[in-house]
Formats: C-alpha cells, sequence, structure tokens
C-alpha cells in the first residue's frame, strides 16, 4: 500500500506533464492549462500527505547491474521532504497563473514544472545513493529549462551555466558513491551509517579527502562555497516563480544528498572531530558572510535575493556540520522557513518586476505606496528572515546557535553563532531599505504623479499563504520541532 | 636419373656456349636465345631440385680429372638446386618481362650485348652457386663483376657509364680482397677443394696454430664479398648502378648477382669455415652491426628519394641489411633465415624494378614522383604488381616478407640478450620506414592525375610476367612451408 | 569451416562488386544489403552453434605459426556486436553516399572491411589477430581516402603511418610471446607458464611493445592523433569502423594481448602495467579536454571516441575480472552510443551543411528523430544513470576502488573528470539545439529536415537498444561478467 502511494506520489507530475504535451488546444488556453497543473498539483500533496501518514516501505524497482539496484524507500526524512517539495511546488502555481502572462510558452514551462517535481519526489524516496543521484541528475536536467525560459541568450548562457555547475557537482558526488558502495556494501541507507571504519579499502585520509570532494559537490546545488557562482547568474534570470522554487526548493535537494550522505552512509561518528568537519563547517560559514556581504552589495533585485539563498542555505549546511542534534533540528527548521521566506521575497520581486517594470533597488522609492500588501508580505517575510521573534526564522536560528555552543566543535562553537549574528545584522541591511525605502520614499518623493498598481490578488494569495506559515510557524513550533527532533535523534 | 646428374655442369657450360654464340647474331637471335636458356635451365633445376626431394643424397661433379688438392669440383644438393631454380625464373622474367625497356633504353647495335651480358652472368651465378673450390668461385666472381659491369653499361647514357666506373672500382677491390683471402687460405692450409678444407680449417682452429691467418682470411672474403653484395658501409656505389642502368638490368644485379655473392659466403662458412668457427671470431657481431646499419640509412635514404628507381635501390641496401643481420646470428635458423628472405627479395625486388620500368613508361619516360602520379591506373597490372612487392618488402601478412619477418625474428630470440632487442627493434623500425616509402609511392601511384594521357604501354609480355609474380608473391606468403622445409633439409646437406 | 567461410564470404563478395559496373544504384543497394545481412545470418547462426568451440586452421604461415579460426565467449560477444550493427549502417550509408559518389568502389571495400573485422573477432590465436589486423588497415585505407578530397589524403598518410607503426611493435611483441608460451591459441590467463625469472623483463618489454602497438588501434595517448584526422572521412566510415569496428578490434586485441596471451601474472604489479596504465588514464581525460576545445562537431565526437577507449583500456590494465568486466561492457555499450551519435551528427551535415557546434541553434525542432536520438546516446555517454553510459561507467569504478594501490585512485578519478567534460562538450551542443536563443537569427531553420528511412531506421534501431539496454541488460552482464572471470 505504502509502495503503491509512493510511486503514484512520483507518477502523478509526470503523468501530468504527458497529458499537457497530449491534450490538444491547450496552447490558447491558458486557464484550463493553469487549472490542469493547478488539480494535478494539488492531488499530488493529498498524495504525499498519505503516503506521509503510511508507515516505512521499501522497493527495489529495478536492477540496473547485480551490484546495482535501484530502491524507493520510505522513511521519516524522506517523507518530509516529499510533503515539503509538493507543498512547495504548489503554492506558487496560482501566481504563476498571472505573472506568466508576459513570458509566454506557458505549456512548455508547466510541462518542466511538472517534470521536475516527479523528479523530486523520486528523490525524496531513493533508498540508495545510486538512486539518489539518478534522479539528482533528472532533476537538474529537467529544471534547466525552467532556468532558461525567456530563451535570450543570456538566459541560455545562464542556463548553461547552470547545467554544467550541477552536472559537475553531482559528478563529484559520484566520486565519493563510487568508494561508498565498495565500502558499505552498496551504499544503501540506513540511519546513522553503515561505513566500516576499519574495514574500507583506502586509507581513512583519502576517505575524508574524498567525501569532502562529495559533499562539496553536491553543496553545488545548495550553493556552497566554493561552487556557488551559478547561482547569482541563474536564479535572477529565471522566471519570478522559477526562482522561488529554484531557491526555496531546488537548493534544498542539495541539502537532502549531503544529509542522506552523512547521516545516512558514512555515519556521523566518522566525521566528528576532524579536519573534516572544520573544512567543511569553515567552507559553510565562508559562505554565509560571503552570501550575505554580496547580498548587501548588488543593486539588481533578484540578485540580491539570489545572493541572500547562497547565504541562508548554508546556514542549514551549518546545522548539519555541527553533527549534534539540537543543531540538525534548526537546520530542518530552516529548511522549510528559509523556503517559505524566500518564495515569498522572489513572489514579491516578481510582482513588482510585473506590475512596474522596476528591477533594482534603488529604483524603488515610493514602491509601498504603489504596492502595499505586497511590500507587506515582503516586510514579514524579510523579518523573518533576519530572526526577529516570534516569526519561524528565529526558532531555526535559535537552534542552530544552540546546537553550535553544544556541539563541541571548539573554535566553531562560539564562531558559529557569531557569524550568524553578523550574518543577521547584513540581512537586516539588505533587506530593510526595500521596506523602509518603499514606504518612507523621504522628502524628494513625487507624491503627486503616485498611482497603486497593485498585483492581481491570485498573486498575492500565494505571497499572503507563505507568510502565514511564517508567522504561526514562528509562534507554535512545537509540532515541527518534535518531530525533526525525532529525525535528528534517530541519526546522531 | 643419372643424367640429372649432369646438370650443373651443364648448367655453366650452356650459358657460356651460349653467350659465345650469340656474340656473333644480332640482337633478336640472342634474344631468343636467351629465353631458351633460361627456360632449360629453370626446367632442369626444378628437375634436379625433384630428384634431391625423392630423397637423394647431395653429389659432387668432379671437373676434369684434377685430383686433391688442386682440382675443380661442383657440388649440387637441394639448397643449390632450389636457388638455381630461382635465379633462372628471374633472369627469364626480367628478360621476357623487360624486354620493352630493352629495346627502348639500349642503342640498337649493343642490343646483342645485354644478352651477351645476362648469359655470362647467369653462367657466374650457376658457378657460384654450384661450385665447391675456391679457384673456381675466384674465377667466377671475376665474370660475375665484369658482366654486371657490361649490363649496366649498355645504356650508354653519360650516368650510365660513370656508374658503371663507380661500379667497377668497388667490385673490384672487393674482388682483390677475396683473392687475397683466398690466397692467405690456401697458403695456410694447402688446400682449394672445400671439403679438405674444411677438415684443414677444423684442426687448425682446435690446435690454435696459425690463428691469425686464419681469421686475416675470413675477415677479408667477408669484407669482399660484403662490397659486392652492398652492405653497409660498402653501399655507396648500389643506388647510382641501379637508377641509371636499364630497368631489366637493375632487376637482375639486385635479385640475381647480390645473392650469388652472399649464397658464396654462405657456403665459405658453413661448409669451409664452419659455424663454430664463424662465431669464435665475432664476425657475426660485425656482420650484425652493419646489417642494422645498412637497414636503418638504405630506409631513411629511401624516404628522401626523389626518384623511383632510386628508391627501391635504396630499399635493396636496407633489404641487404636484413640479410646480412639474420646471417650476423650465427646460427642454423639465422642461415635458413636469411637464404628464405633472399628468395623472398630477389622475388619481391625484381617484380618491383620491372613494374616501376613499366609505371615510368606509363608516365611519358618521366621517373619522379609526381609524374608517376595516377600511373597505376594507366597501367594496371604494373600498378597492382608494385603494390604487392612494396607490401611483401614491408611485410605485409599474406605475402612472403611477413614469413621471412617471423623467421628471422624467432631465429633470434634463442640467441637471448640485446641480440633480441635489437633484431626486434629493427625489424619494427624496418616496417615502419618501409611504410614511410613503399606505402606512400603506393598512394602516389594510385592518386589520379587528370590531365596524364595513357602514354605507351609496356606491353602485354611485361604485364603477364607480372601477374605470374604477384601470383609467386602471394603464393610464398601463403603456402611457403614446403619451401622452408626443403631449405632446411638443403642445408643438412649442404655442410 | 563455416567460421572460414564467414570471414572468406564478404571479402570475396566485395572484392567482385567492382567488377559488374553497375550502374543502377539500385541494384547495387540490393547487392550490397543481402551480401551484409547474409553474413550477419551466417555470423549469428556461428556465434549459438557449438561447433564454433573448435578451430578451424585456415593458413600454416611456418611450422609452428597458424592462422586459425575460434569463437570463445568472448569473441562471440564481439561477433555479435558486429553482426549487429553492421546491416543498418550499410543501410545508412546508402543514402548517404548518394551525396558523395563512388559507390562501386566505396561499397566493395567496406564489404571487403566486414569479413576482415569478422576475421578478427573469429581469431583463435595472436598471429592470425595480427594478421586480420594488418588487413584492416589496408581495406580501411581507400575508404578514408574516398575521393580525395577535403584532406582525406593528408589524413590517410597519416593514419597508413600510425597504423603500420602500431603493427610494427605488435609484431616485435608478439613474436616474443609466441616463442616463449606453451601454445599460441588465446587461453585466459596467458600462455606464459614457466617463464625463468631472467626471462621476464625481457617479455614485460615485449608486452610493452604489443600494447602500444596495439594501442594505436585502440588511440593510446601519444598514438592517437591518426584518429581526429580521419573524421574527415565519410560519416559511414567514421561511424562504423573509426567508433566501433577498428578501434574496437584494437581495444579487443589489447584485451587479448593482455589478458589472453601474455597474461595479468607476468604483468601485474610491475612498470609493465603501471605505465600503459598511466597512459590510458591520461587520455582519459586528454581525449574529452581536446573534445571541448574543438569546435568542428565531428572531430568532437572524434576525441571523444579516444577518451572513451581508454576507458576501456584502462579498465582491461587493472589486472582483474571486475576491470574487465566494465571494459567489456563499456566496449559494447559505447559502440552502440557512439555509432548513434556519429550517423546523427551525419545525417545534420548531409541535410543541412552545419559542420559546428555554434551551427546548431534550434535544428532539434527541425530535425526531431535526428536529435531525440543524438540527446538519448549523448545522455547516455555523460554517465547519467539509469543509461548504460552509467553501468559500465560504474563498473570501471568499481573495479577502479577494488584494485588497490594508486590505481584505486586514478581510475575514479579520471572517471569523473572525464564525465564532467563530456557533460560540457556534449550537453552544450545539444541544448543549443533544443533551445535556440530568439536574439540569433539564423536559429530557425523552416520545415522538416530529417533524413528518409534508409537513415532515419538505423537511428532509431540504435536509440532503441540503449533504451532497452539500460532497463533489461541482466543476460547481457552475466555473459561478460563469465568472460572476465575466465570461464570459457
Amino acid at each position: 500500500m505504502t509502495i503503491l502511494m509512493m510511486v503514484l506520489t512520483i507518477l502523478l507530475p509526470a503523468a501530468g506533464a504527458l497529458a499537457l504535451k497530449l491534450i490538444p488546444g491547450l496552447d490558447g488556453d491558458r486557464k484550463r492549462l493553469y487549472l490542469m497543473t493547478g488539480c494535478v498539483l494539488l492531488a499530488d500533496c493529498v498524495l504525499a500527505a498519505i503516503t506521509a501518514l503510511c508507515g516505512d516501505a521499501e522497493w527495489t524497482f529495478l536492477r540496473l547491474a547485480d551490484s546495482l539496484p535501484l530502491m524507493l524507500k520510505s522513511d521519516m526524512l524522506s517523507r518530509f521532504f516529499c510533503v515539503f517539495f509538493t507543498v512547495m511546488w504548489t503554492v506558487p502555481v496560482l501566481y504563476s497563473y498571472r505573472y506568466m502572462e508576459h513570458e509566454g510558452h506557458d505549456r512548455r514551462y508547466n510541462m518542466f514544472y511538472l517534470l521536475t517535481l516527479a523528479a523530486l519526489n523520486a528523490l525524496a524516496f531513493s533508498g540508495t545513493a545510486v538512486t539518489m543521484y539518478l534522479n539528482f541528475e533528472m532533476m537538474t536536467l529537467l529544471s534547466v529549462a525552467l532556468v532558461l525560459h525567456e530563451m535570450t541568450k543570456d538566459a541560455i548562457a545562464a542556463g548553461l551555466k547552470y547545467l554544467i555547475y550541477s552536472i559537475a557537482g553531482a559528478t563529484m558526488g559520484l566520486l565519493g558513491i563510487f568508494y561508498l558502495a565498495t565500502n558499505t556494501n552498496g551504499a544503501v541507507f540506513v540511519p546513522g551509517g553503515s561505513l566500516d571504519a576499519s574495514a574500507m579499502t583506502v586509507s581513512p585520509t583519502v576517505m575524508m579527502i574524498i567525501l569532502l570532494i562529495t559533499i562539496v559537490g553536491f553543496g553545488t546545488k545548495a550553493g556552497m562555497f566554493p561552487m556557488h557562482a551559478w547561482l547569482p547568474t541563474a536564479h535572477p534570470i529565471a522566471p519570478a516563480p522559477a526562482s522561488a522554487v529554484l531557491s526555496g526548493v531546488i537548493t534544498k535537494a542539495g541539502v537532502l544528498c549531503i544529509l542522506r550522505i552523512i547521516f545516512y552512509v558514512v555515519g556521523a561518528g566518522f566525521i566528528r572531530g576532524t579536519w573534516l568537519q572544520q573544512t567543511l563547517l569553515t567552507l559553510s560559514l565562508l559562505t554565509v558572510f560571503m552570501g550575505s556581504m554580496m547580498a548587501f552589495r548588488t543593486d539588481l533585485f533578484k540578485k540580491r535575493l539570489a545572493y541572500s539563498t547562497v547565504s541562508q542555505v548554508s546556514y542549514v549546511l551549518m546545522g548539519i556540520f555541527m553533527l549534534q542534534p539540537t543543531a540538525l533540528t534548526g537546520s530542518l527548521l530552516h529548511i522549510i522557513f528559509h523556503s517559505t521566506i524566500k518564495t515569498t521575497l522572489f513572489l514579491a520581486a516578481g510582482a513588482i518586476i510585473h506590475q512596474t517594470g522596476k528591477t533594482k533597488v534603488s529604483e524603488l522609492e515610493g514602491i509601498g505606496k504603489q504596492m502595499p500588501v505586497t511590500i507587506w508580505c515582503f516586510t514579514l517575510a524579510s523579518l523573518g528572515l533576519i530572526g526577529i521573534p516570534p516569526t519561524g526564522g528565529f526558532i531555526s536560528k535559535w537552534n542552530l546557535a544552540q546546537g553550535a555552543l553544544a556541539s563541541g566543535t571548539g573554535i566553531f562553537s562560539w564562531l558559529g553563532p557569531v557569524v550568524l549574528l553578523i550574518s543577521a545584522l547584513l540581512t537586516a541591511g539588505y533587506l530593510l531599505p526595500v521596506t523602509i525605502h518603499g514606504f518612507f520614499p523621504g522628502k524628494d518623493f513625487d507624491y503627486e504623479g503616485l498611482q497603486t498598481c497593485e498585483c492581481h490578488r491570485f498573486m498575492l494569495i500565494s505571497m499572503i499563504l507563505c507568510v502565514a506559515f511564517v508567522i504561526l510557524g514562528g509562534m507554535f513550533p512545537g509540532a515541527f520541532t518534535a518531530f525533526f527532533g525525532r529525525i535528528a535523534s534517530s541519526l546522531m | 636419373m643419372a643424367l640429372l646428374r649432369n646438370v650443373p655442369f651443364a648448367s655453366i657450360l650452356a650459358c657460356m656456349v651460349i653467350s659465345v654464340i650469340s656474340m656473333v647474331f644480332r640482337g633478336r637471335i640472342a634474344k631468343v636465345l636467351s629465353y631458351l636458356l633460361t627456360t632449360v635451365l629453370l626446367a632442369a633445376s626444378l628437375a634436379l631440385t625433384w630428384y634431391f626431394v625423392q630423397g637423394n643424397d647431395a653429389f659432387v661433379f668432379t671437373m676434369g680429372h684434377f685430383g686433391d688438392p688442386w682440382g675443380n669440383e661442383l657440388r649440387a644438393g637441394l639448397l643449390e638446386s632450389i636457388m638455381a631454380a630461382a635465379m633462372s625464373l628471374i633472369v627469364l622474367a626480367a628478360l621476357a618481362g623487360g624486354s620493352y625497356m630493352i629495346r627502348s633504353e639500349i642503342p640498337d647495335g649493343k642490343k646483342n650485348l645485354f644478352y651477351i651480358m645476362a648469359d655470362l652472368m647467369l653462367a657466374s651465378v650457376m658457378a657460384l652457386i654450384y661450385t665447391n673450390d675456391l679457384f673456381t668461385s675466384y674465377v667466377f666472381i671475376e665474370i660475375a663483376t665484369i658482366s654486371a659491369g657490361g649490363l649496366t653499361m649498355s645504356r650508354q647514357s653519360g650516368h650510365a657509364l660513370a656508374s658503371t666506373a663507380r661500379y667497377m672500382i668497388m667490385n673490384l677491390v672487393g674482388s682483390g680482397l677475396c683473392l687475397m683471402g683466398i690466397t692467405i687460405l690456401y697458403g695456410t692450409t694447402g688446400h682449394l677443394l672445400m671439403g679438405s678444407l674444411h677438415s684443414a680449417v677444423q684442426s687448425l682452429f682446435e690446435n690454435g696454430s696459425y690463428h691469425l691467418p686464419l681469421m686475416a682470411s675470413l675477415i677479408l672474403l667477408t669484407v669482399g664479398l660484403s662490397i659486392k653484395s652492398g652492405l653497409f658501409p660498402f653501399h655507396e656505389w648500389l643506388p647510382d648502378t641501379y637508377s641509371y642502368g636499364v630497368t631489366a638490368g637493375s632487376a637482375l644485379l639486385s635479385s640475381v648477382i647480390s645473392k650469388g655473392y652472399i649464397f658464396l659466403l654462405i657456403k665459405l662458412y658453413t661448409r669451409v669455415f664452419g659455424l663454430e668457427v664463424v662465431r669464435a671470431s665475432h664476425i657475426c657481431i660485425l656482420l650484425f652491426a652493419f646489417g642494422t646499419m645498412g637497414l636503418i640509412v638504405g630506409s631513411l635514404r629511401a624516404t628522401q628519394a626523389a626518384d623511383i628507381r632510386r628508391m627501391v635501390s635504396y630499399s635493396s641496401i636496407a633489404q641487404i641489411g636484413y640479410i646480412y643481420i639474420a646471417l650476423g646470428l650465427g646460427t642454423q635458423e639465422g642461415v635458413i633465415a636469411a637464404v628464405f628472405h633472399m628468395l623472398i627479395h630477389a622475388f619481391g625486388k625484381s617484380m618491383l624494378f620491372l613494374s616501376s620500368g613499366a609505371l615510368i613508361q606509363a608516365s611519358g619516360g618521366a621517373s619522379d614522383f609526381i609524374s608517376l602520379r595516377g600511373s597505376a591506373r594507366r597501367d594496371i597490372p604494373a600498378g597492382i604488381a608494385f603494390t604487392v612487392g612494396a607490401m611483401s618488402l614491408t611485410g605485409v601478412p599474406l605475402l612472403g616478407g611477413f614469413v621471412s619477418k617471423i623467421y628471422i625474428a624467432q631465429a633470434a630470440i634463442p640467441r637471448g640478450g640485446l641480440y633480441v632487442v635489437i633484431v626486434l627493434l629493427a625489424l619494427a623500425a624496418s616496417t615502419f620506414l618501409n611504410t614511410l616509402y613503399f606505402l606512400r609511392t603506393v598512394i602516389t601511384i594510385y592518386r589520379s592525375d587528370a590531365n596524364a594521357e595513357a602514354t605507351r604501354h609496356a606491353g602485354p609480355v611485361n604485364s603477364l610476367f607480372l601477374c605470374a609474380m604477384v601470383i609467386l608473391n602471394f603464393g610464398l606468403g601463403i603456402a611457403s612451408r614446403p619451401l622452408y622445409n626443403a631449405l632446411l633439409s638443403g642445408l643438412n646437406m649442404f655442410i | 569451416m563455416l567460421l572460414f567461410l564467414n570471414v572468406l564470404f564478404p571479402v570475396i563478395m566485395g572484392a567482385i562488386l567492382p567488377l559488374f559496373r553497375m550502374k543502377s544504384r539500385t541494384l547495387r543497394s540490393v547487392y550490397v544489403m543481402l551480401i551484409t545481412c547474409m553474413t550477419s545470418a551466417l555470423a549469428f547462426y556461428n556465434l549459438f552453434s557449438s561447433s564454433s568451440d573448435s578451430g578451424f586452421v585456415f593458413l600454416h604461415l611456418t611450422e609452428k605459426a597458424v592462422c586459425v579460426l575460434k569463437l570463445d565467449d568472448m569473441g562471440r560477444l564481439f561477433t555479435g556486436l558486429i553482426a549487429f550493427l553492421w546491416p543498418m549502417a550499410v543501410l545508412y550509408s546508402l543514402e548517404y553516399m548518394e551525396h558523395e559518389g563512388r559507390e562501386n568502389s566505396f561499397f566493395a571495400w567496406y564489404t571487403m572491411t566486414y569479413g576482415i573485422t569478422l576475421g578478427i573477432s573469429m581469431s583463435g590465436d595472436l598471429i592470425t589477430l595480427y594478421v586480420f589486423y594488418e588487413l584492416l588497415t589496408l581495406t580501411t585505407l581507400p575508404l578514408v581516402m574516398h575521393r580525395l578530397v577535403n584532406g582525406r589524403a593528408a589524413a590517410g598518410l597519416k593514419y597508413l603511418y600510425y597504423s603500420l607503426l602500431g603493427a610494427a611493435l605488435a609484431f616485435a611483441g608478439i613474436m616474443l610471446v609466441f616463442f616463449y608460451g606453451d601454445s599460441t591459441s588465446f587461453t585466459y590467463g596467458g600462455v606464459l607458464t614457466g617463464l625463468a625469472d631472467e626471462q621476464k623483463p625481457l617479455l614485460r618489454f615485449g608486452y610493452l611493445l604489443a600494447f602500444l602497438g596495439m594501442g594505436v588501434k585502440s588511440a593510446v595517448f601519444p598514438l592517437h592523433d591518426w584518429l581526429p584526422s580521419v573524421s574527415v572521412a565519410p560519416t559511414p566510415v567514421t561511424a562504423l569502423l573509426h567508433a566501433v569496428a577498428v578501434v574496437k578490434a584494437g581495444a579487443i586485441a589489447v584485451i587479448r594481448v593482455t589478458f589472453y596471451a601474455f597474461g595479468p601474472a607476468l604483468i601485474a604489479g610491475t612498470w609493465a602495467q603501471a605505465v600503459p596504465f598511466c597512459l590510458s588514464a591520461f587520455t582519459v581525460v586528454f581525449g574529452c579536454a581536446m573534445a571541448v576545445k574543438e569546435k568542428h562537431f565531428k572531430r568532437r565526437l572524434a576525441y571523444s571516441t579516444v577518451s572513451n577507449l581508454s576507458y576501456i583500456v584502462m579498465g582491461a590494465l587493472l589486472l582483474t575480472p571486475e576491470g574487465l568486466d566494465g571494459a567489456l561492457n563499456h566496449l559494447i555499450y559505447h559502440a552502440l552510443m557512439k555509432i548513434c551519435l556519429f550517423c546523427a551528427c551525419g545525417a545534420i551535415m548531409t541535410r543541412t551543411g552545419r559542420e559546428y557546434v555554434s551551427e546548431l541553434h534550434g535544428l532539434g525542432h527541425a530535425m526531431p528523430v535526428t536529435f531525440v536520438t543524438l540527446t538519448v546516446a549523448a545522455v547516455s555517454l555523460v554517465g547519467i544513470p539509469p543509461f548504460i553510459g552509467f553501468i559500465s561507467k560504474w563498473k570501471l569504478a568499481q573495479a577502479g576502488v577494488l584494485a588497490g594501490d594508486f590505481y584505486s585512485i586514478i581510475a575514479p578519478a579520471a572517471l569523473i573528470l572525464s564525465a564532467i567534460l563530456t557533460a560540457v562538450y556534449l550537453f552544450i551542443p545539444v541544448c543549443y539545439a533544443w533551445f535556440p536563443a530568439k536574439d540569433i537569427p539564423e536559429s530557425k531553420p523552416e520545415g522538416s529536415l530529417d533524413p528518409t528511412w534508409r537513415m532515419k531506421l538505423p537511428l532509431i534501431i540504435w536509440c532503441a537498444a540503449i533504451l532497452i539496454l539500460s532497463v533489461y541488460s541482466a543476460p547481457l552482464q552475466s555473459f561478460i561478467s563469465e568472460i572476465a572471470r575466465g570461464a570459457m
């Protein structure tokens, strides 16, 4: 039963994409197109929920070779990610109905949108490292179409950069999988890992170097230094709802892979206390700081948000690399809160572009007067990102800091929270000006020529939903914290 | 079959008689007589071969009833008869297949001279093959030298005369050295007949007495014959002689005369001195080294040649190097491999000279590579023959040269040590270098040249012989085992 | 006997083709297809018949050196591959060569080459393999130099020189193993049992020579340069011969020399393993790097072949059964993928005249069948699971990890680097083809430019083969692992 639900959750979006291709007449009829997409996605949310309620399950669906099974598996982490992917994928659809009016090629966009979700769900339910790699690559290939949707020379160049970086990163991850598969009997995911350090075919140092390459490789999708350069190019040039899912969801796919490798294949014990952990923490903290700095200095609105993603996702990574239950809980919390926050921010930026055509932050004087609801949503989301209570962002950051202090990683115990704090200040520095200048444009502003041009309510609904989640989640985080705490303790 | 025992003597005598008679007649009759002569000799030699294959032993034919230690003897065995048959065949092919060249390149009054010289040359080669005493050897060495000089000179062009002069000088030096060697040997042992010489040399060698004169004679004979067969570093006369003479003459020189000298050298080594003495003298090392050098130098110079005949001539130097490498191994397998390669080279080289002559003819008489483009399409049998000859000498499988390479390699490996590495690398280098010049030429002659037109064709006789030789070369490549086995038992009979 | 007939039949029928002086294209097409299909049918019959296990001696070169045809399991594998691919390739070339002309001589040599290639796959010992190897060079040379345009003469000469240099070196090595070996037939594990210690360095040197010699045809650095040059030949030649038949013959030869003649026991752990291994590992990365730099699409694919061939050689040189397993897998899979890529490229070249990567914008929509097959083959070659390219890469990497020493670091690292570079040089053209930029004017070709059924059908069949094998390759894989373990 569970297996059937798993498979349906994966296949439904794919079937939906196929239907979109085959059913004639959808090119002109945008309403029907988006209606279909929305229905498929809502149905998938239901399926995901049902699967989440069923228990653990496992299914080998194909054997590529004797030593190479492809397996689907449902455990706590996969159920969480599946629901997360599906819900976050559904939210922007209503928004994109209105937004994509001026972009065109809706059918192709929605097809690849659905196919990417299918790949993501398959990724969530992967049971071995090779299956995970397969779905990871599929997801990359399918999401390229989302990035280069505009089909200008720049968009295509950005899409290719995304493609090559992603494939390079995934291949680096594959290197690790090669070694792990031999040393752990096929790299099947087992909570707590299955690497036997005393019986490896290579020396521990070599294995750690390989693991570094692997994690940096998968970290490409998550925008970790040094493989982050594609993100600020690719995310801004995609259409706004695509940017939202790219930043909010697809980056987390990279996080999922890292989680699986560290906790379900290698085991935290192998890495804890070694130079590998220190290197990884350094890289993630560096990214946190660097991302915020670059965001602070960029004027292009969407690019600023992209750099913000670079920084924020590395919060998540930092929490993972601390190898401590509370920190991990914080990471998982930050996954959902950052996702909803960043979705809101990108949707708002897209709304501004859609309505006024303005792309730079410096041009946004008085925007709050023109599009009040949008900017209110933006503001609340910003507060969440900075980490002001009672928003969800505060909860996740609190857990991260606590976990860091308790992690026993020497210098990083206090360096972590310090960097987080600095980054929070920078976040305020790069997000709040929009609000401030938007609502209080100053003496020189032309108040008479002001016109409200608030966007359509469809677009607003998506944003409001996300913001509501951020606030409510921040006020009543208990269920989430408990659930994530269970996952964390099962792994360490 | 006692009649067959007369074949050796009759062969030599017939050639000499025919050549004398031909002096009286004009060109055309001389030609017919030569054809007849070679055909009959071929048949006779084949009959003799069959006689030995039946299981008969080698025999000695005494000429003139002078006994030991002077006197003249001929000895015939399987090896000799095979060589005789091969040489007759090649002479026939060269004369008949090259008849148009003889017709066109030699001035009218001198045509019969060519055939006379060819007959004499055949006589001397037969003698060198069959002889069993040193005196006869020397006499016919001289006759061979002179007749070869005559062949080269018959073209009467300035280049031909100059190269003949150079040829004569070098070869007479060689003959002189041979004479000195023979003299010392006679002086030391008091014998001229090879059978008696052998036991005398053996006992001298075991005693250790007269060691220096023995070695000296060995060296002198070797150097003398090496000069005459074109071993590095005595090879400089060869390219000019082969390129400027009549092409049919070059075929004879490269395939017949040089083989005669080498055969005599083999005879001296195996029958007179014995392989142990030869090995002890370390002359093998010299032969081996010079052979390798000749191989490399000849091949390199061939790649630089601008004219097809010169290229084929330098290739001869390289191939002679092969043969000396095999000889320089100093073992029985080495000797058989050398003889085998002599035969392969003889058949291949004569075919190459004949076909390149035809190709030159088809290109209006020009022999440089630019003019030869596309000539293979103008004279199809010549093109095929050249290709097959080139591939055989390069060592492409299914042709004789490949089998020969296998035999040389297999003879070298038991010698061990550095010999193996050098031989294998030399074989590899030779194959590669041969590709560079031979197979490149094959491609050149097949490249279409739009504006060239067919000129005088070399004639159907030429094509016929070329086709026959192509088939022979393939036969040697595919079914050479009987020949090899014959050579093996021949060598056993030889000693 | 049937094996010999299998080899001789196409050679003779191909050789006499020009004698018929056929003017009618249809007649010639029927003749060539008929001969090819008959040969393939016979080959498949021989594959499954157990009488092929006994050898057939067809030539006695010397007392000891004989040419024998015999099918062991590895021979069956290669024969099956060739027999499967050849008829489709001929079908493809029937349409392709209409644009080039001089088809009589072309198909004569093409058919003869089929016979010679079968000879290589059916060789029972090293001498036979060598004989056919040299003959293969000679029969493919006129194909490369077809009509002597486009610098084909220079390419042909280069091909000739490299090949014969290789043959020359290989001959030296072969003579050594021939002399010192117990027998000349191919025996898994080598024939050099009972070798004294002081003879071993010489034999190792001989192995190196044989490796380099055979390695020319499998394009190992530094003897690889002929392969990109030869890409100026007509596409059917490049696709079937220089992506499949000739180069795979080279790879097979390297495997035979390593596993079935000299034997791993002699070479393992010594410089005789390390040097060839490092050369092939270098070639893996080098070929990909050159492919990235190369702007001409067909040359790019040629460099890709250089790299992929060294996957096979590198895997074999791990000298473990797993390594051989991975190598043989890649041999089969790469042949399929590469022939698909080259033929798609050829279709593009003949239908649109576009040869450079930068000219491929938007062609995906104008030539959908061609580009779908090209995309599938490209995705597979990069090594995206579950396609076959991933399976062989995986096996090679696993073998590398298990091999120990520095091999376990270099092999997977080379594979990974190569995979990234492959993505760069293959995915970028594919992206351009499917997603043309709006602001480039010439990117929208009009109409449907897909080739006719004679070129489309082979592409579709090969693509289908890739897809089917991607999900169901268990029988093939178990067959290969039997070969790799040495069970006959």
